[in-house]
């Protein structure tokens, strides 16, 4: 479906990452795999580094970090905040809400909206989406929308198919109201029946935890897996990628009247460098306007990914400048969404680390 | 089908590919070259496979049909 919007920007974003950086050579001797087979597999996929939290760090506890580090340097005042939008699939609770949570610890106003949404590597896109609409509301000036997994704690480290890929990330994007007057455009698909293709099994009401699915099961190929884990079927994913997205992105500038190469660059969700190339091949878009040198530097941070792309490739130019983007994410759900916008006049686009002695709450 | 061969050996770093190579023999047939080949069908072929499809694969001839009956469906 689609969605347009007027009169909203995003006027600052900042990613926080662990400082704690692994080494996917490293990490791939502790596995009876060829190293010739990992260097390959650096080579095409782009693994090499990546950042994750220390054990105990929870996603409120870096979106606290990086909100405390902004109202600190007064780009971003508490009170302005009429909405929390908190995006992951790794929540601190059950319940309460992460995005409670956040506003508990740093005693945020009560006349507020805070929402948690169940969505991972389309998540800012979804986020985005939502952030607009409750913009459209009077009372509503200022959105934060947080993207932010800890994917790692909840992985098998004896699974070689996904261990060495993810990275922990949180990030922060502002948005509110603006004299913007070229349209916002999205578009999103969802498909519930492929589901399976990415998910973890145990842990809600369906099959909660317990011994059973906290055992590592052999999976084939020397991998462990328990049903505690996230799971992902890695080639069923990329066909979704490389038959959804192209479509999805032709039918987005058709609705806007847009034409590729008017736009500067394509931000898309980063699962690897070759899922980019092979998507930037497929839209027939030169890879200087896709970036995909995220998960060669952080891992695949899931929503946080686009953030961090645009961080890592565009930040003076959306600071000081503008440039007209279209975005992308792709993933659990199975969800699809695009959107295109102009980016620019932010008061913010950074990267900070969150560091490997922070305190966390117990 | 010696367009394919030569692409599936490019894909496996070898010198050439005969019809009757069995592809699990090899050592670097992995998930990385399968996913490398089935990014070239997408490319190439328009078929779109997935690792499981994978299983009742030997030789190379077999993808092959494989490719032209998912090409005819």
């Amino acid at each position: 479906m689609n969605f347009k919007f007027t009169g909203k920007r995003i006027s600052g974003v900042q990613a926080v990452v662990p400082a704690n950086e692994r080494s996917f050579l490293e990490e791939m001797k502790n596995f009876d795999f060829p190293e010739a087979r990992s260097l390959k597999l650096k080579e095409v996929m782009g693994y090499d580094k990546r950042r994750l939290v220390q054990p105990g760090v929870c996603v409120s506890d870096l979106a606290v970090f990086g909100l405390q580090n902004l109202f600190e340097r007064g780009l971003l005042p508490p009170n302005d905040i009429d909405a929390l939008i908190v995006c992951t699939q790794t929540p601190d609770y059950l319940l309460p809400p992460t995005s409670s949570v956040i506003q508990g610890r740093l005693k945020l106003k009560q006349d507020m909206f805070c929402l948690d949404i169940n969505q991972a590597c389309a998540g800012f896109v979804v986020g985005l989406i939502e952030a607009f609409m409750l913009l459209e509301q009077e009372s509503v000036r200022k959105v934060v929308l947080i993207n932010a997994d800890v994917l790692s704690r909840l992985t098998s480290k004896k699974d070689r198919n996904i261990y060495p890929l993810v990275g922990d990330a949180a990030s922060i994007a502002v948005i509110e109201r603006a004299a913007e007057d070229e349209p916002i455009f999205a578009s999103l698909k969802m498909d519930g029946s492929r589901g399976e293709a990415l998910m973890i099994p145990a842990g809600g009401m369906r099959l909660p935890h317990s011994a059973e699915t906290a055992r590592l099961e052999d999976v084939g190929d020397h991998n462990l897996r328990a049903k505690d884990h996230l799971y992902m079927d890695g080639s069923a994913i990329f066909n979704f990628v490389q038959t959804a997205v192209p479509p999805l992105i032709e039918g987005i500038l058709e609705a806007a009247g847009v034409s590729r190469d008017s736009l500067d660059y394509f931000l898309c969700h980063q699962p690897n460098r070759f899922m980019l190339q092979k998507l930037a091949d497929k839209m027939k878009v030169p890879y200087s306007k896709m970036p995909n040198n995220v998960v060669e530097r952080f891992g695949n941070n899931s929503g946080a990914t686009i953030p961090v792309a645009l961080i890592s490739n565009l930040a003076e130019r959306v600071k000081t400048g503008h440039c007209r983007v279209c975005l992308a994410g792709f993933g659990a759900g199975l969800t699809w969404a695009a959107m295109l916008l102009r980016l620019g006049r932010m008061d913010f686009c950074e990267l900070i680390d969150y560091p490997d002695n922070q305190a966390v709450p117990v | 089908m010696n367009e394919f061969l030569k692409k599936l050996a490019e894909i496996l770093e070898l010198p050439e590919m005969k019809e009757s190579d069995q592809l699990k023999d090899f050592p670097q047939w992995d998930s990385l070259s399968v996913l490398s080949v089935i990014a070239m069908l997408d490319a190439n072929y328009g078929v779109n496979l997935r690792a499981a499809d994978f299983a009742t694969v030997n030789s190379a001839s077999d993808l092959w049909k494989m490719v032209q009956a998912r090409q005819r469906s």
